[in-house]
């Protein structure tokens, strides 16, 4: 793969996006399977074309996105959580129980927003301060949380606002506008020093640390950002059903990995990108879709979603050996 | 020479790892306008004094001072405002990020709490002029060979504008026109009024570009004083402690010269083309410097790395070893360079570690037999000079002795080929005069010895013969006779003395 020469690129294009052209390079052949998907989808559901259909769509995945995203922050840095599926069903069961009461709906995110923050935040200080392996932290982390919602809200309730749950999961697509958002907040994120330094801080923690980057810092503050996006994802889950259910995020634990891995992140730091993760999402919320609609049995799309990530995973491997 | 106080200064510092003591009591001053040299073996302690220095670790004992001022706490942030930039051996680079970002790395220019990628490129665009690098600023560093990466660290460190420059070994992996990019880096630095710590094993280079000069010797200083009449034969007498031929044992020469391996038209890794005869009853050198290639030669003849050849032979059989288990079962053992990671399970026992080999041997659902294994273990270490509690993990062991472990612990497979890969690295100079009497007893034993080693003095005076490589060829191949220092580097490096030009 012969770039353009470098110094008629340079002159073009400011290094900003030289960088971020680069960064596309290896993502190419993920987004034509995406495209494919997204062909195959339209094909077999024509609706989607449609407002309608199109906020459907982007509502279903939705809650995937974001915690793919949750979860792939957190492997950039080295990393791993498997207490995203508590953290989706606490954010659920706090929406639902806060923002029917005087709290109202302002104050309920807040609360959701507050205590992904804080339990991100407190996860991520006993990663880096006892130094011990995310994996360990975030499966005690995942009963803690996961018993804190039920305690919540011991058995499916709540409610939520239902002007709340058209506006988000109606026939608008504003879940696709919330995703653009994120995106752009992501950008500006990694266009801080805290943010870029999670690639630094994920891939070479002692030359990142040698260099000046506050490792302990960029970790903490990537643990609070995955915890607010999962409560997020489970803000979202609630306004959705329109209550809380203090188990319904269970699946989102290993969906997320599963979306994250298809996206190109890996297990060892550094390695991947959130807009890799994002596709690796979508690609994992239409291969059900399609399935679905063609007529795959639930148990046989598990079978199918499994060989297609072990696909996914293997066929770079196969690539670079040759 | 100059009055005012020091950029950068150490006061009697010393440390300790796992009880060890790594420096002891060593000062250093580093003064504006001044190349000052840090020599010492490897082991000596001089990476360890420059993460003091750097604030990457904390002193056990002594003061760090910047202008004068002693500094309670340094780390690196503090380092890094004080103007104290390292270029350090281990690379501190992010492989995904691009060249631009990592030179930044730890200081971006801000514009509203984001990087400025404007000034950024700017900057790093300057930095990188400066080290001579030209490749586009936005590709990802994990692209880039070594040589490259290492001049990517040279402008990361140049970025910051460093009043204080500490370079380890920054030349070892660098071709000679980088290297020369960097020499002439080096004295327009100087004349800029900056201080420059130079740590390199290339004698005549330090000698070359430097003025002052700190010797340390298993975490002692041994010299602080100006360079000027001093030659590279005083150094090394400061380095080592005493003259270098005292170190190795009398050379005798083989008893037998039967051929243990023999290839032809070797392909592996870098290696390229290379016919090879290794003999039973001698200690034959691998030298060259580092990454050429040498690496990929122990390993496929380990049968870790996939390797071609036109013919092989090994021990009478033809073909060389597809495996590790098979190489062993051929009599074959490998000691890695990394004893850290590769040679030894460090937390492990020592006892543990040292009967790993034989736990391959057996079939896998053996009983184990503890006081035989305990009496195997014991006499390896007595053997060896292996002193103390054996149930210690190995990582309480100095570096001498975990390497003695790493070699004693394929004792008890009789092997008749041992592949040692740098095996006096970062070893303390009485442990490396023990390994130095095993390798030759060895050869005498009627092994072969395949000694692949960064320390040149080593291979002239304990070796047979020599091969040099460069660039994954054989370029020189030296007998006994004709092995000195100058021959092994000047074949290293591609200059050729007018002697062995015929």
């Amino acid at each position: 793969m012969s770039e353009v020469p470098a110094h008629s690129a340079k002159a073009v294009l400011p290094l900003y996006w030289q960088v971020q052209r680069r960064r596309n390079a290896d993502l190419f052949g993920l987004f034509a399977v995406v495209l494919a998907f997204l062909a195959a989808y339209g094909f077999l559901f024509p609706g989607f074309f449609t407002l309608q259909g199109f906020a459907k769509f982007t509502q279903s995945w939705f809650p995937l996105a974001l915690v793919a995203m949750a979860q792939a922050i957190l492997m950039l840095t080295g990393g791993i959580s498997l207490a995203v599926g508590a953290m989706v069903s606490l954010g659920a069961v706090i929406a639902a129980t806060t923002m029917a009461g005087p709290l109202g709906v302002t104050g309920g995110a807040a609360v959701v927003a507050l205590a992904g923050l804080g339990i991100g935040a407190a996860t991520g200080l006993i990663v880096v301060k006892l130094r011990l392996p995310a994996i360990v932290v975030t499966l005690a982390g995942s009963f803690i949380v996961g018993g804190a919602a039920l305690l919540i809200l011991p058995r499916p309730g709540g409610a939520v606002p239902e002007w709340l749950s058209d506006m988000l999961a109606g026939n608008t697509p504003a879940a696709f506008a919330l995703i653009v958002l994120i995106v752009l907040l992501w950008k500006i994120y990694l266009a801080t020093p805290l943010g870029l330094g999670i690639y630094a801080a994920g891939e070479n923690p002692v030359g990142a640390y040698r260099s000046g980057i506050r490792v302990d810092r960029v970790l903490v503050a990537a643990y609070a950002i995955s915890g607010l996006l999962s409560t997020g994802a489970g803000l979202f889950v609630a306004a959705q059903t329109g209550s809380g259910d203090p188990v319904i995020g269970t699946a989102f634990t290993l969906n997320s990995i599963a979306a994250a891995v298809l996206g190109g992140i890996g297990f060892l730091g550094g390695q991947g990108s959130m807009r890799g993760a994002l596709a690796g999402s979508l690609l994992l919320s239409l291969m059900i879709s399609v399935m679905f609609f063609l007529g795959f049995t639930p148990v046989s799309q598990y079978v199918a979603q499994g060989l297609i990530i072990i696909g996914a995973v293997a066929i770079p491997q196969f690539r670079r050996k040759r | 020479m100059a009055t005012a106080a020091p950029y950068l200064a150490a006061r009697g510092v010393s440390k300790w790892f796992f009880g060890n003591p790594v420096l002891r009591d060593v000062s250093i001053e580093l003064h504006p306008g001044r190349v000052h040299a840090l020599l010492g073996e490897n082991g000596a302690g001089k990476s360890t004094l420059i993460n003091l220095l750097s604030g990457a670790l904390p002193a056990d004992r002594g003061t760090i001072e910047i202008d004068g001022t002693p500094i309670p706490r340094m780390t690196p942030a503090t380092a890094q405002q004080a103007g104290i930039a390292v270029v350090q051996q281990e690379l501190s680079l992010t492989g995904s990020l691009s060249i631009a970002e990592n030179i930044g790395l730890g200081s971006y220019p801000r514009q509203f709490g984001m990087i400025d990628y404007a000034a950024l490129a700017d900057r790093a665009e300057a930095a990188a002029n400066l080290a001579g690098l030209h490749e586009p600023l936005s590709i990802p560093v994990g692209t880039l060979p070594l040589g490259r990466r290492q001049m990517v660290e040279i402008a990361k460190a140049l970025y910051r504008k460093p009043r204080v420059l500490i370079l380890d070994e920054p030349t070892s992996s660098l071709s000679a026109s980088e290297a020369r990019i960097l020499t002439e880096l080096l004295q327009r630095l100087k004349r800029e009024g900056v201080a420059i710590l130079f740590i390199s094993h290339r004698l005549p280079e330090v000698i070359a570009l430097c003025q002052h000069v700190t010797v340390l010797k298993d975490g002692v200083c041994m010299a602080d004083r100006p360079i000027e009449g001093t030659d590279a034969a005083g150094l090394v007498r400061l380095m080592v402690g005493r003259d270098p031929g005292d170190l190795f044992p009398h050379w005798t020469p083989a008893p037998s010269l039967a051929t243990a391996i023999a290839v032809k038209g070797f392909s592996s890794g870098l290696m390229r083309d290379v016919d090879l005869e290794i003999r039973r009853g001698e200690v034959l050198g691998i030298g060259g410097l580092a990454g050429q290639g040498q690496e990929d030669l122990l390993l496929a003849l380990y049968g870790a790395a996939p390797a071609e050849t036109s013919a092989a032979e090994v021990n009478g059989v033809a073909g060389l070893p597809r495996s590790v288990s098979r190489a062993n079962a051929m009599g074959i053992a490998y000691v890695p360079a990394d004893r850290k990671r590769e040679g030894l399970h460090i937390s492990h026992s020592i006892i543990t570690n040292l009967l790993l080999p034989g736990f391959a041997r057996k079939s896998a659902l053996e009983l184990r037999n503890r006081s035989e294994e305990g009496q195997v273990a014991k006499d390896l270490a007595s053997h060896f000079a292996i002193k103390g509690d054996l149930d210690r993990p190995a990582q309480a062991l100095s570096g001498g002795n975990q390497q003695k472990v790493a070699l004693a612990k394929w004792m008890s497979n009789q092997p008749q080929v041992l592949l040692l890969n740098d095996p006096t690295r970062g070893v303390d100079v009485e442990t490396k005069r023990e390994i130095y009497i095993m390798l030759r007893q060895f050869a005498i034993e009627g092994k072969a010895v395949v000694l692949l080693s960064s320390d040149t003095p080593e291979l002239v005076h304990l070796c047979d013969r020599v091969v040099v490589i460069r660039e994954g060829r054989i370029v020189s191949l030296l007998e006994r006779a004709e092995l000195s220092e100058q021959a092994i580097v000047a074949a290293a490096v591609g200059a050729e003395t007018p002697e062995a030009a015929a």
